[in-house]
């Protein structure tokens, strides 16, 4: 793939300076080799600083939640999972479509820090693609304004659900072992939520206080509870980005819950992906219809 | 600090037999809050009741529980108790220990214990309720019924007998649906038209009825009590204030050979017309796609031969709008179109294989053939008929799976009449069941058989034609051999289909159909007649199939539905419906499609917001259409939405005095 930085630039150069954005939301790149850290600019001098390299690989749509009132507009860059999240946001009516200017970007893979730093690796060509990006099935963006770069062809191979059907294959003693062992690990730090295009309310139900549905304390009985409720809250609307999972500190496998909803949403309602389409009719679980099926009535 | 009391019963020994209540009562005062409690025999009697007023004045009580049978029962009574003691009636809580407890358990032990826990969860959530106060809309005093058939005329007198007026909208010319079509009806056989044109006229003549026919509903808006409705009233060409109905126009009209709906296409009709003599209003329309006026500005002989100059080349549609309070929807069902689906009855390409609906006419003394039973090719009498059950019905390749409940009955009569009115005729019936329930239908069927009517259980694979005869094959299921028959005429008794376009009325009024376009109603047994759209009610085949009988009935039991709507100048509204906060709310709309009952939408609010004002949309409920189900509630994430009376704060209170 070619480098398309110089490309991005000019083109952010010229949005910030006609007036058609008020900021530019990319990458830049960051202190070590293998990071490339979200980069916010306003100024038209600042966009040398946009690259997008291998490790370009944070979805940057949840930024856009923290200008939802301000009435500004936002220069984005999508790569392909990225527009399925912003597709998200948007069909929650989160912001306005007028309120971005999408440039999407093709993405053959990238790569991932912290799979950089554990590989003991000195440079990107060392490190192998990113979990999530192996499982890929959407590398272009599917909304844009503009395209930077040639559409690239899905190299998803496997079984969407292959990582599901591991965990289906076990007994209820074992799945429960299993859910508890990672369960237990999980600090509460909230980046899974944080970084989810999904949860994109202006208030998070664990953050409400009354009631109280989530504890401060850590253990494992309310870890459990913020887990399933947090699947809960992203089933039918889960884009399948990975972020959730790429950003666990504790390596907890967030997606193989998030894949199990999708899987019986695809068995009882049909073939379903969220966040593809920005005027589906809508989702299986976003309406009432008497045909529903209701297996347990 | 809130004092709770609580009242534990034994009905009679319902529960004491299990349940040790004194025990309950003993325990229940312990928990947090409870400033009294106590059992008794019977808390629904007068002295049940009384307790609760004295116990409130002695003990200075400010909530209520009530530990007995199921809320479904006697929490009415309990909430009425609560009020008469001076506190607000949503300040109670009722907890069953009859139905989940005593019923269901033998451990008077563990029993009891699972008595006090729900005693407990009770009292938890009681303390977090807040007084609620029941609000009202107020009721448009007038109904909709859409779809002028049987069940449509039936709604509409009742309701006007019951002393509201009703605007009855039609889409033909003409009233009364397929009924008048019909020659006679069974199982009686009394004449069709002459049971149904007296209601016709009825109807037109009743002074709290206004019918729009040729008119159709193109937008409904608002809920229950208050609907705005909007009417295209299409042009007749024809001004109906001043046309007597003289008939001299239809006389003169050159245009003669346009089949008649009316005669199932069996006859024709003129471009200036009335569907049949005795049609409701009894004035003629032009049919402009037919009418040389209209589309060539030729002839013009109308406008010359009328008397009274009623002929209006120029009329216009004319829009409508009416306030109603309640709607009746009536539209019936339309055939199902066999042609399209069955090859090996030839598509429709024989003449002589027709429908049970053009047989009506074939036998009616009014219609074409002045009631002699006479085949379409050349007009001769068919000594050998076939008759064909199921055509659509119950074939869920290539019609419909279900039943459509009238045709057994209605080929009975067909059969018979074929018997009776032609001599040495030889009439076969090939069927799949003979379904007689209904009071006289299996003595009548069993007179056809004795008619001499011949049934051959089995489906019929191929028609052709062959000289002046229809060779019918098919197999006796129950001989187990091949049969063929040399016909003369064939008639097929076609599904019943919901009519065309019921689809889209539903969708403009606001209410779903079921897998096979039949209009929904609320619950197959105990709701038959409502919608999941409050104010909106069912009546007749648009239903689901059905015959004469409980058409008509549904007719008057969706009247006495939407009178029992209109009785009031204002309804009250539960207050147990769902609230938004508006300040956690996100305005994403999730709860919008999830609402069953349409009861959301999006309301734009403004705030102050990073220092500015800023506006933005949420979800605001409509307490006239919201019932309170739930189901927004928990779609909602954020928890912006709450139902009162259950709100998630009263159910986390339930669950953790359980749990912790
Ligand atoms: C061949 C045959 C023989 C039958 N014989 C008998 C019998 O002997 N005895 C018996 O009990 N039953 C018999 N039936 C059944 C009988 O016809 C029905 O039970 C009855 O007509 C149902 O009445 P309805 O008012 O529900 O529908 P319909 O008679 O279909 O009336 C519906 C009316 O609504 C109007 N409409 C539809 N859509 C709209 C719209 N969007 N806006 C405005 N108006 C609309 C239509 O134009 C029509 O006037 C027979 C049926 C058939 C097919
Ligand atoms: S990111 Fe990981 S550790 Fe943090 S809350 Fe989510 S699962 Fe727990
Ligand atoms: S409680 Fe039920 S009826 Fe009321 S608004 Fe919510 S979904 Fe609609």
């Amino acid at each position: 793939m070619s480098d398309p930085s110089g490309e991005m630039r000019e083109l952010a150069k010229k949005l910030l300076e006609n007036g058609e954005v008020d900021r530019i939301i990319g990458w830049e790149k960051g202190n070590l080799w293998y990071q490339s850290p979200p980069l916010f600019i306003t100024r038209a001098e600042e966009t040398d600083r946009l690259v997008f390299d291998d490790f370009a690989i944070n979805s940057l749509v949840t930024y856009l939640l923290d200008e939802r009132d301000s009435g500004k507009k936002t220069g984005i860059f999508v790569k392909g999972c990225d527009s399925r999240g912003l597709v998200r946001i948007l069909q929650d009516k989160q912001i306005a479509r007028e309120s971005v200017y999408v440039i999407g970007l093709p993405c053959s893979g990238k790569k991932d820090p912290r799979q950089a730093l554990s590989s003991g690796a000195s440079e990107s060509s060392q490190v192998p693609p990113a979990a999530k990006c192996e499982e890929c099935l959407y590398p272009n963006p599917v909304i844009y304004d503009v395209i930077i770069g040639e559409a690239v062809e899905a190299k998803a191979k496997g079984d969407r659900f292959a990582a599901v059907k591991e965990i289906e294959a076990k007994t209820a003693d074992e799945k429960y072992a299993y859910w508890t062992s990672q369960y237990s690990k999980c600090l509460r730090c909230l980046a899974c939520r944080n970084v989810c295009p999904a949860c994109n309310c202006r208030e998070c139900a664990f953050d409400i206080s009354k009631p109280r549905i989530l504890a401060k304390e850590n253990n494992l009985s309310h870890n459990m509870v913020y887990h399933l409720t947090r699947a809960f809250h992203a089933a039918g609307r889960c884009v399948e980005c990975g972020e959730c999972e790429r950003v666990c500190p504790m390596g907890i496998p967030i997606m193989q819950l998030n894949k199990k909803i999708i899987k019986e949403i695809n068995d009882l309602f049909g073939p379903y992906e969220a966040g593809v389409k920005l005027d589906e009719t809508p989702p299986p679980l976003g309406t009432y219809q008497t045909s529903d099926p209701e297996e347990f009535m | 600090m809130k004092r709770v009391g609580v009242f534990v019963c034994h009905c009679g020994s319902n529960i004491a037999a299990v349940v040790d209540c004194e025990r309950v009562a003993k325990e229940a005062a312990k928990f947090p809050g409870v400033a009294f409690s106590i059992d008794n025999k019977y808390m629904c009697s007068d002295p049940g009741q009384d307790l609760i007023k004295k116990a409130v004045e002695e003990h200075h009580l400010d909530r209520i529980v009530v530990a007995s049978c199921t809320p479904r029962m006697h929490e009415p009574v309990f909430r009425r108790a609560t009020e008469n003691a001076g506190i607000n009636p949503y300040l109670f809580a009722m907890t069953n220990i009859r139905e989940h407890v005593s019923w269901i358990h033998t451990d008077r032990e563990k029993a009891t214990e699972k008595a006090i826990d729900l005693v407990r969860m009770a009292v938890a959530k009681v303390l977090h309720t807040v007084p609620l106060e029941k609000s009202s809309i107020p009721i448009t005093k007038r109904a909709l019924v859409i779809g002028g058939g049987i069940a449509g005329m039936q709604a509409a007198l009742d309701i006007a007998d019951n002393g509201n007026p009703v605007v009855l909208v039609e889409r033909e010319p003409t009233i009364g649906g397929k009924m008048p079509m019909l020659d006679k009806t069974f199982p009686s056989l009394d004449c069709s038209a002459c049971i149904c044109t007296p209601k016709m006229a009825s109807t037109d003549q009743h002074p709290n009825i206004t019918i729009y026919t040729h008119s159709e509903v193109e937008r409904v808006d608002g809920y229950i009590g208050n609907f705005q409705v909007t009417i295209r009233q299409k042009a007749k060409y024809v001004d109906h204030k001043i046309c007597t109905g003289c008939g001299l126009c239809e006389t003169k009209c050159p245009n003669k050979k346009i089949p008649n709906s009316f005669e199932a296409g069996m006859g024709n009709r003129t471009a200036i017309y009335k569907a049949f003599p005795q049609a409701v209003p009894n004035k003629p329309i032009i049919d402009a796609a037919n009418c040389r006026k209209l589309t060539k500005d030729k002839c013009g002989v109308c406008a010359k031969v009328c008397p009274t100059g009623a002929i209006k080349y120029d009329d216009q549609d004319e829009l409508i709008t009416i306030d109603v309070g309640a709607i009746v929807m009536a539209t019936g069902y339309d055939l199902f179109p066999w042609k399209e689906a069955y090859g090996e009855y030839g598509y429709g390409k024989y003449p002589d294989v027709i429908t049970g609906l053009q047989f009506e006419r074939l036998v009616n003394a009014s219609g074409p053939t002045s009631g002699h039973i006479l085949r379409p090719s050349d007009g001769k009498e068919p000594k050998t008929i076939v008759f064909i059950k199921c055509v659509g019905s119950r074939d869920d390749v290539k019609g419909k799976a279900y039943c459509s409940r009238t045709c057994c009955m209605y080929t009975a009569k067909h059969a018979h009449q074929a018997v009776d009115k032609i001599e040495d005729s030889h009439v076969i019936v090939f069927y799949m069941d003979v379904r007689t329930a209904g009071k006289g239908y299996e003595e009548f069927y069993q007179r056809t058989v004795e008619d001499g009517v011949h049934y051959v259980r089995g489906r019929v694979s191929k028609i052709y034609q062959l000289g002046d005869k229809l060779i019918v094959r098919g197999e006796d299921t129950l001989l187990g051999e091949a049969v063929q028959v040399n016909a003369d005429l064939v008639v097929l008794a076609t599904a019943m289909v919901p009519s065309a376009g019921s689809g889209e009325i539903a969708h403009i009024v606001g209410f779903s159909t079921d897998k096979d376009g039949f209009y929904q109603e609320a619950h197959p047994k105990l709701r038959p007649l409502e919608t999941f759209t409050a104010g909106v009610f069912l009546a007749g085949a648009c239903q689901g199939p059905k015959d004469i009988p409980d058409t008509a009935a549904q007719g008057s039991g969706a009247a006495a539905k939407a009178s029992a709507v209109l009785s009031n100048r204002s309804m009250e509204t539960d207050p147990l419906i769902s609230q938004v906060n508006d300040a956690v709310c996100a305005g994403c709309g999730v709860c919008v499609g999830i609402c069953p009952y349409r009861a959301i939408e999006l309301k734009e609010i403004t705030q102050r917001a990073g220092g500015k004002t800023i506006a933005r949309r949420v979800a605001s409920i409509n307490s006239g259409l919201c019932q309170g189900c739930g189901a927004c509630v928990a779609a909602c994430r954020s928890g912006a939405l709450d139902l009162k009376g259950f709100t998630n704060q009263q159910i986390m209170a339930e669950v953790d005095a359980l749990c912790l």
